[in-house]
């Protein structure tokens, strides 16, 4: 027979021996990744270049959708959804559709690339307050850091355009205003000088490992030439021509190199990777990119860019939209994107040049293109019609024909499709900014 | 066993006190009422003391009466409570108890330790049982059988995909992003509800596109709980009845009691289910011509319509046309002696989906045991192991094509898709993928093997004429182990599309919750009094380790599944953890049982709070005055007349990571980085909270032949816990902070009758109606998409905003303009349940279910006329010469997606007939009862919306934002012939 206090006591005993544990509650850390508090409390070398790393890898992020707004509203291609109706919907402007300020085409690149610009901004911070390493690190980091800043930038404001885009401060925790479209291209002019700047300063190497450079070396100084081509891009967007000629000086340009050299994303199936979110298989019934049928009708005869497009068994029709032609620029999962290459810089010279009145040197630079792509020199005497044409075929599905279009005004010669389609001209701001 | 401790107590009670007997010896028979046979293990009390005896196994009693009381009470399950005065020198009182029909004297919960009889409520509980849940029809998941059947819920069915999922909301909505899932509580131990994604996302790339949710629609684990085992189930609807379960009870708390065994002879019941099930609902498919098939496709499409001649082929009849065979067995054995009691089960279910290899299994056994060691010590231990398997197919939203659902909606009619001779199936050409290889070649497996295990001890330190003391320390368990395990094979149509053709992926979760509950229970009735007082205090201890390991290999060597056996390996994992701590107390105090005041304050703090030492305070209060027991109203037609009122807090902790902002980890050229993720956390967060008054009355006439249950409430959450998008040039998305305010008024009302009660015909019929408002009283920031609530304003979305119902759904207008375009949230719903037997052998159950109003955004309409196979694609009824499927394309504006969702549905359907023993013939040694019946579950759907089912969710059990639809697993209907024997 069990008495009570025996009853009792066995209870008492269970209690204890379970301890302070049935009323206290540990404050435990997430065991799913580091704190940021953990990094910015103790900015080592190791943590700084693990996110700088990450600045690289997320600048990926959201890349597939940009490539689809801006080459369907281009009309470089169809982007073909089963599942989404909004990329040939909305983008293409079908029916009475507009682009909406609050969905996935819009939201997911503009967050991405403040999300990279957020993690380079933190890397800045770290940067700041480390005081083991030395200066030239230090500085060659910064350089680093703000070189994607002012890329990330760029693209968003490639899709709002005139609508504007916010510039965010290292260790603030919100953007200021809305920046007009001139006044932001001049502060990510200056963000990227101020980076060639830091990068020139800096070391040798980076302590970090870096992976955009192909044919351009993974240094510190190739990481400058890279900085200085986008500087290019930004100052031919600026119109300020004299800028671009001086900024290709620093930058990788080589008339007599592989057109391809640059500065690529570059993509892997290894563990925690991803891979190249523009490829698909092509002849499909499912997810894919058809060509628009104009790249096709309008190439010259012996163009082998014609390469860049795939004819299909029997043509394709979505959503009242038919090609024969799929896209075909990125050929494997793990093909890398352009970030920015050595055709784009000659391009850009050419353009500068034509601008600036030295047709010789222009027409010089339009035909290392053509050459490369097996036409013979060019005759004509419409060189920015030619520059913008070779644009268009050198650069298919890289990102860049709507806005070339735009910055001439030419988004009216953009063919439409179905009836009642649109020419977006630019993206709203994002509901979300609440502005 | 935790509900009836204190009745437990007083039985005891009485045992100690010989010594006492100076007084009246009183014995005596309590009998059935209608057929005369004994009732044994009936409770017997002496009103305002705590002395009580139980009846022996001929329904026997004797028990001494105290000096000045005379007032006896007869109880037992399932019957009415009698109450005898006892003339003085009377010592034989023999009580016939009749049946209980409509549950009026049932107990139900009021604390942790103690439980009050529902006369004597303040507060409004529903009670479900074990015959409404399991016994009209065999429900697949315990989730399922809930459907329709408490008052105040909104319940909905996430997919028919077999093996549950369901969205259980009660009392409206209470969170608009914390947890929205009530708590379950089995046998005093919190048991998980997580819904784990089945990683076909790896494949379905539904989260690549405009949502982030993998929309997979995972299984709700409660489902693992066999619905077979259950006695029966509480629900606490409000923080008013909740208040006792704390910080986690904001959602309200689902108390269930598995069955347990009785003294006397051991019983064995053994029943089988054989049924079928098959589509409720089919959408058919566009009929093309020549013209139509190139217009939609092109030239493709006019040379594969040329190709087929004519022929056309139902995809839809071939891919969810199964009729799938459910097989059911439940063998159970229960018995035990004065001092121990046992309840063995097990059970066998296998059942198939109406798509060709989707089927859900498990296999339960469950031991449950209580013994008395002594006067003064008990011991209750239940053991339940189960495992089950669902295989549930690949539906709902994709980025990829490769779901059923899409793939039948990209496949016009006149494509075969059918294997060739050779056995090997034909590309689609018209998707990435042929439905029908995936489904003949895919495997989606899911494995669950789970044991719920409880134990309690009682001690009873202190029983004396007025008084009794308890200590009760309840320990559980709830541990389980999922694997869902993927294979996509190297030869389906979709696999080479990426260059890694084959991916096999495996999800391997492990969840352990552990629980610890200590009080005390005192119960004092002085004598000669009509006061009694019931005291509880005590603590609990709720701890949770979730831990999931997802790994996705692609590129698979032929025919292959090992993750290793591939070119590239992805391995993500996720953990959580909740650590919950919690003291309590609560006071009842009873007049005559005619009035009942309960107070009572649990005091909580969590790990997932920002300051985990902080506690929270939930406090409680109900006043039931029972104008019968009063003397007010006493006689005539009623037999009672009850006013109640009741309040209460209830918490909801932030969901896991709220308060932290984390970096992930990202890796590019074998280098890993560190990119902080979208969340910024709030170091700050608090619990929501909730606070309910409820009022109500009860009102039984006619010899318990009418029962009316009337509520009213009104439920504001305060300091909700808000995922607000932040502005994204920050470089976070979302940011989790307390703020806002939103509110519930809702009624309930529940009419019982039993219209006819003769020998020959007994008709119960319960009728119930409730509607819930509810309105965003405060948002302190602009409004807001919820999470998950749909694709954006171009589809319509779920927007939370000021002023409106948290769950209304916007979208452009014609214009281009975003108006309020409709509400998920029903304008009422009823339910309707009618018993009758005749005879007492043959027993009619009928059960249906009305939801009138809300609506869904049905995507499905939008892809198939995307798509080009709208079955009414080519119909012109508005005959302006422009096919409607064109048309519908042409319309600007999301309206047209939101579309209302009201149904009336008939769930259950049983037919039931006990054979007389007259009848057994050779068997009527061995032979104790024999029922055998048919029953039907979804018999039809009555509704005005445009697809399988109305009730859908892609999002699953997201907290506002289901109703979404996007190509779904179709529902099903079954039918069931059922045998049970007893021996």
């Amino acid at each position: 027979m069990i008495s009570p206090r025996t009853a009792a006591a066995a209870l008492a005993l269970a209690v204890l021996a379970s301890g302070c544990d049935l009323v206290e509650v540990n404050d435990r850390p997430n065991p799913n990744g580091p704190a940021l508090e953990d990094i910015l409390n103790n900015p080592t070398e190791a943590a700084i270049a693990n996110v700088a790393v990450g600045v690289e890898s997320s600048a990926r992020t959201g890349l597939g959708t940009y490539l689809a707004d801006v080459g369907v509203i281009g009309r470089e291609y169809y982007r073909i959804s089963p599942s989404d109706p909004r990329l040939t919907q909305d983008l293409l402007g079908g029916g009475s559709s507009v682009l909406d300020n609050n969905t996935f085409y819009l939201l997911t690149p503009w967050i991405s690339r403040y999300r990279t610009i957020r993690n380079a901004n933190t890397m800045l911070v770290a940067l700041d307050a480390n005081e083991t390493l030395p200066d030239a690190e230090t500085s060659a980091a910064r350089g680093f850091a703000q070189t994607w800043i002012a890329y990330q930038y760029l693209l968003n404001l490639n899709l709002t355009f005139e609508n504007g885009i916010r510039f965010i401060e290292p260790g603030e925790d919100a953007a200021g205003e809305v920046v007009g479209y001139d006044e932001a291209l001049d502060r990510i002019a200056a963000l990227f000088d101020e980076g060639a700047q830091n990068l020139a300063s800096g070391s040798e190497e980076f302590f970090f490992e870096t992976t955009i450079g192909q044919d351009v070396p993974q240094t510190v100084a190739g990481y400058r030439q890279i900085n200085r081509a986008l500087a290019a891009r930004v100052d031919a967007y600026r119109e300020d021509w004299q800028g671009v000629l001086d900024a290709l000086d620093g930058s990788f340009i080589d008339s007599e190199a592989p057109l391809t050299i640059g500065a690529y994303h570059v993509f892997s199936t290894g563990a925690g990777d991803v891979q190249n979110p523009f490829f698909f298989a092509l002849g499909g019934g499912g997810e894919g990119v058809l060509a628009q049928p104009g790249f096709v009708d309008d190439i010259e005869d012996g163009d082998t860019r014609i390469s860049k497009v795939e004819e299909r068994e029997t043509a394709r029709t979505f959503d009242g939209l038919t090609s024969k032609f799929d896209t075909d620029v990125y050929e494997t999962s793990v093909s890398p994107i352009p970030i920015v290459r050595n055709a784009e810089l000659v391009l850009l010279r050419a353009e500068a040049n034509a601008q600036l009145g030295d047709r010789a040197a222009a027409v010089q630079d339009v035909n290392v293109i053509r050459n490369n792509a097996s036409l013979s020199d060019y005759a004509g005497d419409s060189l920015i019609d030619e520059i913008l044409r070779q644009r268009r075929y050198e650069l298919y599905a890289e990102g860049h024909r709507w806005i070339d279009l735009r910055r001439y005004d030419r988004l009216g010669t953009l063919p439409i499709d179905r009836e009642g389609d649109d020419v977006f001209r630019q993206f709203p701001i994002p509901e979300t900014e609440n502005v | 066993m935790i509900l009836s401790t204190n009745r437990a107590a007083l039985v005891v009670a009485f045992v100690l006190l010989p010594a006492l007997a100076s007084a009246q010896t009183v014995s005596g028979t309590v009998t059935d009422a209608s057929s005369g046979q004994p009732i044994p293990g009936a409770t017997v009390v002496v009103l305002a003391s705590t002395i009580g005896v139980r009846t022996d196994v001929d329904g026997g009693y004797e028990i001494e009466l105290p000096p000045g009381q005379r007032r006896l009470e007869y109880s037992f399950v399932g019957y009415r409570t009698e109450t005898v005065t006892v003339e003085p020198g009377q010592t034989v009182v023999d009580v016939a108890l009749e049946e209980d029909l409509l549950g009026l004297d049932e107990v139900v919960v009021t604390g942790l330790g103690t439980s009050v009889k529902r006369s004597n409520s303040a507060i409004s509980v529903e009670t479900i049982s074990a015959r409404e849940l399991s016994e009209v029809t065999t429900p697949q998941t315990l989730d399922g059988a809930l459907n329709g059947k408490i008052t105040g819920a909104v319940v909905n069915s996430n997919s028919g995909a077999p093996g549950g999922g369901i969205n259980i909301r009660l009392r409206g909505i209470t969170t608009i992003n914390g947890n929205s899932q009530p708590l379950y509580v089995v046998d005093g131990v919190i048991v998980s509800n997580d819904a784990v994604s089945n990683g076909t996302n790896a494949v379905s790339e539904a989260s690549g596109g405009g949502n982030a949710s993998s929309q997979d629609n995972p299984v709700s684990r409660i489902a693992d709980l066999p619905a077979e085992d259950i006695e029966s189930i509480e629900v606490l609807k409000g923080p008013s009845a909740a208040a006792i379960y704390g910080a986690r009870a904001s959602n309200g708390v689902v108390v269930i009691r598995t069955k347990s065994g009785a003294a006397g002879r051991t019983e064995v019941s053994l029943s089988q289910t054989v049924g079928v099930a098959s589509i409720q609902r089919t959408l058919g498919s566009r009929q093309f011509t020549a013209a139509t098939a190139e217009a939609t496709y092109g030239p493709a499409g006019l040379a594969a319509f040329n190709a087929a001649g004519g022929r056309t082929f139902d995809l839809e009849e071939e891919l969810f046309g199964n009729d799938g065979l459910l097989l059911t067995t439940n063998l159970s054995v229960s018995g035990g002696n004065d001092r121990t009691q046992f309840y063995v089960s097990g059970i066998v279910k296998d059942d198939e989906g109406i798509v060709a290899g989707t089927g859900y299994e498990k296999q339960s056994g469950r031991i449950n045991l209580t013994h008395r060691l002594s006067d003064l010590f008990e011991v209750d231990a239940n053991a339940n192991y189960v495992r089950s398997v669902a295989n549930r197919g690949i539906t709902g939203n994709d980025n990829s094509g490769a779901t059923f659902g899409v793939g039948l909606l990209a496949t016009p009619s006149f494509v075969d898709l059918r294997p060739g001779a050779d056995g090997e199936f034909p590309d689609n050409p018209f998707n990435a993928a042929n439905p029908l290889q995936t489904r003949d070649l895919a495997t989606i497996e899911e494995t669950n093997n789970r044991f719920f295990g409880s134990g309690k001890a009682t001690v009873n330190l202190l029983t004396s004429a007025t008084q009794s003391l308890q200590l009760i320390g309840v320990g559980g368990v709830d541990y389980y182990a999922l694997d869902q395990a993927n294979l996509f094979p190297v030869q389906l149509q979709f696999e080479p599309d990426d260059e890694l053709p084959g991916t096999s992926s495996l999800g391997r979760t492990t969840n352990l919750n552990t629980n610890v509950q200590l009080l005390a229970v005192h119960a004092y009735a002085p004598e000669g009094r009509d006061l009694s007082f019931t005291t509880q205090a005590g603590l609990t201890a709720f701890d949770q380790e979730f831990d999931n390991v997802l790994t996705v290999s692609r590129g698979l060597i032929p025919d292959q599944q090992n993750l290793n056996l591939a070119s590239s390996i992805q391995t993500n994992q996720n953990r959580f953890f909740q650590n919950d701590r919690a003291l309590f107390a609560q006071e009842e105090v009873s007049y005559r049982d005619a009035v009942i005041a309960t107070a009572g304050l649990r005091v909580e703090r969590s790990s997932a709070n920002g300051d985990v030492s902080d506690y929270y305070a939930y406090p409680k209060a109900g006043l039931a005055l029972n104008l019968t027991n009063l003397g007010v109203l006493e006689g005539g037609a009623v037999d009672l007349f009850k006013l109640r009122a009741a309040f209460g807090q209830t918490g909801n902790t932030a969901p896991f990571g709220s308060k932290f902002t984390t970096f992930g980890t990202s890796t590019i050229a074998s280098n890993a980085g560190l990119v902080l993720e979208g969340r910024r956390g709030f170091a700050g967060i608090e619990p929501e909270r909730a606070t309910e008054f409820e009022g109500g009355l009860d009102l039984t006439l006619f010899g318990g032949r009418v029962n009316l249950e009337a509520t009213a409430y009104t439920k504001v959450v305060d300091n909700l816990i808000l995922d607000r998008q932040v502005e994204p040039s920050s470089g976070f998305t979302i940011e989790t902070f307390n703020g806002g305010q939103l509110r519930n008024n809702g009624v309930e009302l529940g009419l019982s009758l039993v219209p006819v009660s003769t020998d020959l015909v007994q008709w119960i019929s319960r009728t119930s109606f409730w509607a819930n408002d509810a309105e965003i009283t405060e948002l302190t920031v602009p409004p807001f998409q919820a999470i998950g609530g749909g694709f954006g304003n171009t589809l319509g979305s779920i927007r939370i905003e000021e002023g409106r119902s948290p769950t209304q759904i916007v979208g452009t207008d014609e214009d281009g303009e975003v108006v309020a375009l409709g509400d998920v949230s029903p304008d009422f719903q009823m339910s309707f349940f009618n018993d009758i037997a005749i005879a007492r052998r043959l027993r009619l159950t009928v059960f249906g279910h009305w939801k009138k109003g809300g609506d869904n955004i049905n995507l499905t309409e939008l892809l198939s006329d995307l798509l080009g196979t709208s079955p009414d694609f080519d119909e012109d009824n508005d005959g302006d010469g422009t096919a409607d499927g064109l048309q519908r394309l042409d319309a600007s504006g999301a309206r047209r997606f939101v579309q209302n969702a009201s149904y009336f549905k008939l769930r259950e359907v049983g037919l039931y007939y006990d054979v007389a023993p007259s009848l057994f013939g050779p068997l009527a040694g061995g032979l104790r009862t024999l029922r055998v019946g048919v029953s039907a579950n979804n018999l039809f759907t009555i509704t005005p919306y445009k697809s399988y089912d109305p009730e859908v969710s892609n999002f699953g059990s997201s907290p506002v934002a289901s109703g979404v639809e996007v190509a779904p697993f179709p529902s099903s209907r079954t039918f069931n012939v059922h045998v049970r024997v007893g021996l």
